[in-house]
């Protein structure tokens, strides 16, 4: 394997942060060549994450593209990276969003430019980082990290109130995100023994894995003899509840979920046009990324105990978010709420516990990315010619910006499901899989209606913003969208239409992905049989040298890649001509 | 009469002390030579500097030897002591830069000051190392007069003195009390040595286990003052407030960690003893570290939120953080094994062959790298202020303003990032060094079975986290006043803020090796 290939993911994590480098000593005032600097980071980029998306082979084992590094090996974390189809795909859609959120802000950002856009690079490695970690504690830093960026994203370049919705915005995820610190502890204490303990996910995972089926074996049953559980199945059933709910509420915030939702308005609204596109584009779906890959895998007995509540929670949130946008004067304010409705279909179809509704869920991840992301783009390009976000001070937008109104209204179709776009394949998906599961059947029916008020808001507005008469003056003279404009939106069309006339390109990721997802957080269950190899997860054997030369009283070698290099003993000179001229090469070949 | 034979090999774990009194004697013979009106003082500070670094470097190399006791067992050498001394070495040294700007800027400079701070520094180490309670007590005192003077060392405002004064009463108080409790310990064991407490406690706590809590917990009170918990923090505000900063920032960072240093050294041989008093009062003692460290934590932290003084507000933050080591110092009484109903009582854990020792290295360890973080990340911070800072304000107490920081990103963007990393690093926030102390010391509460505790703990941080944050949002998010000055640089400040803010940074996203060193000097002598 190349350099290229084997190190694949970590350039796709740490390339936007060693471009910012480079921004960061270009002179202030240089705006443009930041700019051109930053997109040609993204672009870069999203091409390695391209690359690493097709690298990625979706029938092949679960989790690819690894690499571990030791990097606090007496603490049992190590920089663990590897991606499963989802987290691939997310991260697709991460570095695709990359290059178009700096063309989006190229005029609209004039203040503090350099600032910005390192912002942006920062907050671009710490995302595609959250998604591709394997270890617990190394995903928690990027997740806090990604706060930061995002934090100062919305304070510093934000409108009118930015101050109060950043602030909201940092501590409604911190106080989850802390919670959630703790339950990591004590899975790390409880599932392992001392001295072997580690963070690394799988290890963590796999280790969890006798108790589950114990605990479920004997909620099965109804009555539960505590007295035969073992002593971690014991601890699993007194404090996993606890553990499962600080991961859900860290998780909720992000997605977010319906009673802690509050910040997302604030923070939509305030954030220049880039925040919000990377806030409603990749940052919800850490909040259901994280459901998936860690609250309920980590703790199936307890989501499936939750799963009722937690599915309730995401068709009020679909009905409430459709109700508010209704009532919505400020167009922003509409997007943000249309987003906390989309993100109920995500947690509906995957507490549908339904491979349909799983696949529907991840799909639908993509989908608010690419539909929601573009709403918000399209709607900055209006915002930066009037500077109001009040429905009232539109109407008429079509006949004096018609390129703009088509593609807006493309986007609108795509945002309300109808059948040819993206959202169609998402929310059909996601209702299917609500129906077929076990779930009553009220449920489907709710989630249902909102389709239908989601199509109610989306038209209406449309309607307010883009046709009549146009009634205020200056509405007159708006100009049409310019080439970069254009260049900024039609990725964005192209990617609805194929998504949506082709979606099997994308559902090859995430359906083993959505197996895997239902077999584990069934696992145990009285409601379906699954096999142990869909659900044991199989990830690189951990480097055992680091903890066994430590005891030697020698530090551990920092760098731990598969293999070790062996150390040259003698100097090199001392062998003869015609050897091997890399003798570390040869070891290598040989182990 | 017998002499006791000391050797060589005794002055070892004196010597980065030593160093720091050559140095000192060094900076006052100085002042002899130098004309008293005139004439740069700048080499002064860099020989202060110089000695600092010296001296960490040698406890350093001398950290990782085998621990023993020196002078008949008055002090020790061992992995732990070497360690403080480390970090009270650093924070002297950036604390001697901070002052060099600060000074100059006011005309004060003058060898004595760093002579005394030098002196403070090489009290420090002796206390880390002490084994004995008398010759802890001086050492204590050795620190603390020293500290003394350097708090009403700009003598001329009202400010300066009353802070001394305060802190001279209150400090005395807390040393009385702290004497009069090792004298009753001694009353109950017949030893005033550490070392030799963990042989005679049980059979103190069989014949006269109230006069052993009495002095525990006395002894325990004056350590309180000295690390300002709660409900014995009065103090701190106004002497923090009231110091000049730089030697607020050497309080906050050198003598705290020293104090800590002491405080779990005197209190380790009681973990490992309490199980042997025949009333079971073993929990009176770590129920009552527990509550001190909920009540220093909630009450540093909610303080610290209405404080509009920047100053004040992190010396609020500092009772805060000295809640969060005793956290740690908590856990290390909680026992991980049997008897414990937390979630570990019913863990694998209790297969394992030593997993008292074990855990209680990883807990030594939690509190090294934690009193590191907290050094550097308080000298960084109190160095962004005192560079802001000037003179015709400080009676107003106007100088620590928040508005002070008003659009500072603009006007001094270097300072302006160098304090948002010490802002999140203080309220743990990856990926800076805070962040990593705040994990290591949750991990050792949630090991010994202090969940509520811990989960008290980091809801507490994210209130801390809304205080740090408004001094970013005043940074970055409101506009320069009108007519703001734009501060002066001075090169010593500014290495400073380099210094700590590189260290901070990388030390948050590669804290393995220094980890790894600490996990081998979380070590004390005896245990």
């Amino acid at each position: 394997m190349s350099f290229f290939d084997s190190q694949i993911l970590h350039l796709t994590i740490f390339l936007p942060i060693l471009f910012g480098v480079l921004v960061a000593f270009l002179p202030s005032q240089e705006k443009g060549q930041i700019r051109t600097v930053t997109f040609i980071a993204m672009l870069v980029d999203a091409l390695v994450g391209l690359a690493a998306y097709l690298q990625y082979d979706p029938k092949g084992p679960e989790f690819q593209l690894e690499n571990r590094l030791n990097w606090m090996p007496d603490f049992g974390i190590s920089f663990h990276t590897g991606v499963d189809g989802l987290a691939v795909s997310l991260i697709l859609l991460t570095v695709f969003l990359g290059p178009l959120v700096v063309l989006a802000s190229w005029t609209f950002i004039n203040e503090r430019v350099k600032e910005f856009h390192l912002a942006l690079l920062f907050l671009q490695t710490a995302m595609i980082g959250a998604l591709a970690s394997l270890d617990i504690i190394v995903f928690y830093l990027f997740f806090e990290a990604m706060l930061i960026p995002m934090y100062l994203l919305i304070g510093v370049w934000g409108s009118e109130e930015r101050q109060m919705a950043a602030v909201k915005f940092f501590l409604y995820t911190l106080v989850g995100s802390l919670l959630m610190l703790i339950a990591i502890l004590g899975v790390y204490f409880i599932a392992q023994p001392a001295g072997a303990r580690s963070f690394d996910y799988a290890t963590v995972f796999n280790s969890l894995l006798g108790a589950q089926k114990e605990l479920s074996a004997c909620m099965n049953t109804g009555g539960c003899d505590t007295a035969h559980l073992s002593p971690l199945a014991m601890a699993l059933k007194v404090y996993g509840p606890w553990m499962f709910l600080a991961f859900a509420v860290a998780f909720a915030v992000k997605v977010p979920l319906f009673p802690v939702h509050t910040w997302l308005p604030d923070a939509h609204v305030q954030a220049p046009v880039a925040g919000s596109m990377i806030l409603a584009g990749v940052m919800l779906k850490m909040g259901t990324f994280g459901f998936w890959r860690f609250a309920v895998p980590l703790f199936p007995v307890h989501a499936r105990e939750f799963r009722v509540a937690i599915a309730i929670l995401g068709v009020i949130g679909i009905v409430y978010g459709a109700l508010m946008c209704l009532a919505q004067r400020d167009v922003k304010k509409l997007i943000a709420y249309s987003s906390v409705s989309h993100l109920g279909y995500c947690m509906l179809g995957m507490f549908a516990f339904t491979a349909e509704g799983a696949t529907g869920s991840a799909y639908q991840m993509l989908n608010h990315g690419v539909s929601t992301g573009a709403l918000f783009l399209l709607f900055g390009m209006l915002y930066e010619r009037r500077h109001t976000r009040l429905i009232a001070d539109y109407g008429g937008i079509a006949r004096v910006m018609p390129l703009f109104a088509a593609f807006f209204v493309i986007v609108t179709f795509s945002s309300i499901a109808v059948p040819g776009t993206n959202g169609f394949i998402g929310e059909f998906l996601v209702l299917l899989g609500t129906f077929k599961s076990s779930l009553k059947i009220g449920i489907g029916v709710f989630a249902a209606t909102g389709v239908i008020l989601g199509a109610a808001y989306m038209l209406w507005l449309v309607q307010r913003v883009f046709f009549g008469e146009v009634t205020l003056r200056e509405n007159q003279r708006l100009f049409d969208l310019n080439f970069r404009e254009v260049a900024t939106t039609v990725p964005f069309l192209i990617l609805i239409l194929v998504m949506g006339l082709r979606p099997q390109m994308f559902l090859d990721y995430l359906n083993p992905a959505s197996d895997r997802f239902v077999a584990r957080a069934l696992y145990g269950s009285n409601e379906a049989n699954v096999t142990l190899d869909q659900v044991q997860m199989k990830v690189m054997p951990l480097a055992q040298v680091a903890t066994a030369e430590q005891e030697e009283g020698q530090p551990p070698p920092r760098l731990q890649m598969g293999a070790q290099l062996p150390v040259l003993k003698k100097p090199a000179i001392v062998q003869p001509f015609h050897a091997e001229p890399f003798p570390a090469a040869a070891a290598l070949k040989a182990q | 009469m017998n002499i006791p034979t000391i050797t060589g090999a005794d002055f070892e774990p004196l010597l980065p002390a030593g160093i720091l009194m050559l140095g000192a004697i060094v900076l006052i013979l100085s002042e002899v030579y130098q004309r008293a009106s005139e004439g740069a003082r700048g080499y002064q500070a860099i020989i202060g500097f110089v000695f600092s670094v010296i001296a960490g470097i040698v406890a350093l190399y001398t950290a990782l030897e085998p621990s023993r006791t020196v002078f008949q067992g008055f002090g020790v050498m061992d992995p732990f002591s070497g360690a403080v001394t480390v970090t009270i070495c650093v924070g002297l040294a950036l604390s001697v830069l901070v002052a060099a700007g600060f000074l100059r800027h006011r005309n004060a400079e003058r060898g004595e000051f760093y002579a005394l701070m030098l002196f403070a520094g090489a009290g420090m180490s002796l206390l880390s190392l002490s084994n004995e309670f008398i010759t802890l007590f001086i050492n204590l005192e050795a620190m603390s007069v020293a500290t003394y003077a350097l708090t009403a060392y700009l003598r001329r405002g009202t400010r300066p003195s009353e802070a001394g004064f305060k802190y001279f009463i209150l400090g005395a108080f807390s040393a009385a009390v702290l004497l009069y409790g090792a004298a009753l310990l001694y009353g109950a064991t017949g030893t005033t040595k550490i070392s030799e407490l963990t042989a005679r406690l049980p059979a103190a706590l069989q014949t006269n286990p109230a006069l052993v809590y009495l002095g525990a917990g006395l002894i325990a009170v004056g350590f309180a003052f000295k690390v300002a918990a709660v409900p014995f923090h009065m103090w701190t505000p106004d002497v923090y407030e009231g110091a000049p900063t730089p030697v607020t920032a050497l309080m906050s960072a050198g003598v705290k960690a020293a104090a800590f240093a002491a405080f779990v050294r005197a209190f380790l041989p009681f973990a490992g003893n309490l199980s042997a008093d025949p009333q079971q009062h073993a929990h009176i003692m770590t129920t009552g570290f527990a509550v001190l460290a909920l009540l220093t934590m909630l009450i540093g932290n909610l303080l610290a939120i209405p404080q509009r003084n920047v100053k004040r507000m992190l010396a609020y933050s500092s009772i805060a953080h000295a809640g969060y080591l005793l956290l740690g110092v908590a856990a290390l009484f909680a026992k991980p094994v049997a008897g414990v109903t937390g979630v570990l009582a019913a863990s694998p854990l209790i297969a394992n062959a030593n997993p008292e020792a074990m855990a209680r290295q990883e807990t030594l360890k939690g509190i090294l790298f934690y009193l590191l973080a907290y050094t550097i990340t308080s000298l960084g911070a109190f160095g962004t202020l005192a560079a802001l800072e000037r003179r015709e304000d400080e009676p107003r107490g106007t100088a620590w303003d928040l508005d002070r920081f008003s659009g500072l990103g603009q006007r001094r963007p270097g300072w302006a990032i160098a304090m948002a990393a010490m802002m999140l690093s203080l309220g743990g926030i990856p990926p800076t060094v805070g962040f990593m102390g705040k994990l290591l010391i949750f991990r050792s509460a949630v090991d010994a079975g202090l969940v509520g505790l811990a989960i008290v703990g980091v809801l507490s941080s994210a209130a801390g986290v809304y205080y740090y944050l408004r001094v970013v949002v005043y940074m970055y998010m409101r506009p320069s006043p009108e007519g703001a000055l734009v501060p002066d640089r001075q090169w010593t400040t500014e290495l400073a803020l380099v210094l700590t803010t590189a260290a901070v940074i990388l030390l948050g996203v590669m804290p393995g090796p220094l980890s790894q060193w600490l996990t081998r000097a979380g070590v004390i002598f005896g245990h």
